[in-house]
C-alpha cells in the first residue's frame, strides 16, 4: 500500500495526467487510477470531488453534464489550457525527484 | 428484505442531513454510488453488501461536507476579495504614474535644472522600483505569504490589510513633508516624492495580501485536504 502523504501529493497530477487522455468522469477516474496502480493507490472515492471541484474553481479542468451510452447522467471532466500548464509542471517536478531517487538508487548496487 | 433504492434514499437523506447541497455535490456523489453499486454488483456481490461497501468506499457525510464547504462557499467572497485588491492594486498604479511620473521625469529629462546623475538615477528610481513592487507584489505575493487554512482567520487578517491600506493613505496624505512657505529644499522635495511614491506602493502591497493570501491557500490546499481527510 502506498503511504497516505504520497497518494494525497499525487492527487492532483494523476488527475490532470488522466484527465489529458480525454474527459473523464469520477467514477471512472477513481477505477483507472485502481487499476493502473493494482489497488495500491487507494483514495477514499467520496474526496476526489472535492479535489475535482476545487480544480475546476482553480481553472485547471472544466466540467459538463452529459448522459452515457447507457443512459446514466454523468458530469464529465477536462482539462483546461492551465492545466495543461500545471500538469507539465508537475511532470517536471515528479521527473526530477524520480531522476534523484532512480540515481541514489543505483548508486548503491554499484 | 434489503431494499436498495429504500437504502440510497435513506443515504442520501443523511448526506443532506450533514449539509451536502443538492443537486451538486449530492446528485454527482449518488451517480458514483450506483456506479460502484452496480460494479460490485457484477463482481458478484449481493445487493445489500454492494451497498455496504459502496457506502463505506465514498466516505462519511460530515468529513465529506467539511470538504466541500471549503470550496463552494468561499468562492463568492473569494471573486469580493480578489476585485477589492484589484481596486487597491488599480489605484495604486495609477496615481504611481500620474503623479509620481511627471515629479521623477521632470527631474531626469529637465536640463535646466543643475541636479547630479546620481539624483537623476534615484529620482528615476523613485518611478520604476514602487511600480515595479506594486506589479510583483500583485504577480507573486501568494508564494511568499503564508498558507492560512483556518478561513474566517484569512478573512480577518486579508480586511486588516484593506483598512491598514486606506489608514495608510490617510495618514500620509496628511502628514507630508510640506512647507508652510510653499518653497522646498531638494531634500524635502526628494523626501516628498519618496513618501508620495512609497504611499502608492504600501498601498498595493497591503491591498493584495488579502488575494495573495487566498491565492496561496486555495493553491497549496488541495493535496494538503485530501491527506488530511484520510487521516
Amino acid at each position: 500500500m502506498i503511504r497516505k502523504e504520497l497518494v494525497a501529493a499525487s492527487a492532483e497530477p494523476l488527475v490532470l495526467s488522466l484527465l489529458s487522455k480525454g474527459e473523464s468522469y469520477g467514477y471512472a477516474i477513481i477505477q483507472e487510477i485502481n487499476a493502473r496502480s493494482d489497488g495500491k493507490l487507494q483514495w477514499t472515492d467520496g474526496m476526489l470531488y472535492p479535489v475535482l471541484h476545487r480544480m475546476e474553481h482553480r481553472g485547471l479542468i472544466k466540467s459538463r453534464w452529459a448522459e452515457s451510452e447507457t443512459g446514466r447522467k454523468r458530469k464529465y471532466y477536462s482539462l483546461k489550457k492551465d492545466g495543461k500548464t500545471a500538469m507539465a509542471k508537475h511532470h517536471e517536478q515528479w521527473s526530477l525527484v524520480h531522476g534523484v531517487l532512480a540515481g541514489l538508487r543505483k548508486e548503491q548496487y554499484v | 428484505m434489503f431494499d436498495l433504492e429504500q437504502s440510497i434514499a435513506e443515504w442520501r437523506r443523511q448526506m443532506l442531513a450533514a449539509g451536502i447541497k443538492t443537486p451538486v455535490p449530492l446528485e454527482e456523489l449518488e451517480i458514483h454510488l450506483r456506479e460502484d453499486i452496480a460494479q460490485q454488483m457484477q463482481s458478484g456481490f449481493s445487493a445489500q453488501q454492494a451497498f455496504g461497501i459502496a457506502v463505506k468506499k465514498i466516505g462519511q457525510a460530515l468529513e465529506l461536507k467539511r470538504e466541500f464547504k471549503k470550496i463552494s462557499a468561499p468562492m463568492e467572497m473569494q471573486k469580493i476579495i480578489k476585485l477589492a485588491g484589484v481596486i487597491c492594486v488599480a489605484v495604486a498604479l495609477f496615481c504611481q504614474l500620474l503623479f509620481c511620473s511627471p515629479l521623477a521625469f521632470a527631474f531626469v529629462f529637465a536640463h535646466g535644472l543643475r541636479v547630479s546623475l546620481l539624483t537623476r538615477i534615484f529620482d528615476l528610481a523613485v518611478l520604476v522600483i514602487p511600480v515595479a513592487i506594486t506589479v510583483l507584489s500583485w504577480k507573486y505575493n501568494h508564494k511568499l505569504l503564508p498558507v492560512i487554512r483556518n478561513q474566517p482567520l484569512r478573512r480577518a487578517v486579508g480586511i486588516v490589510c484593506y483598512v491598514g491600506c486606506l489608514l495608510w493613505i490617510r495618514f500620509v496624505l496628511f502628514h507630508l513633508p510640506t512647507d508652510a512657505t510653499g518653497s522646498f529644499a531638494l531634500s524635502q522635495f526628494l523626501l516628498f516624492v519618496f513618501l508620495f511614491g512609497s504611499e502608492w506602493t504600501v498601498m498595493a502591497i497591503l491591498g493584495g495580501v488579502g488575494h495573495g493570501l487566498e491565492k496561496a491557500a486555495s493553491k497549496k490546499s488541495a493535496a494538503i485536504d485530501l491527506l488530511a481527510s484520510q487521516s
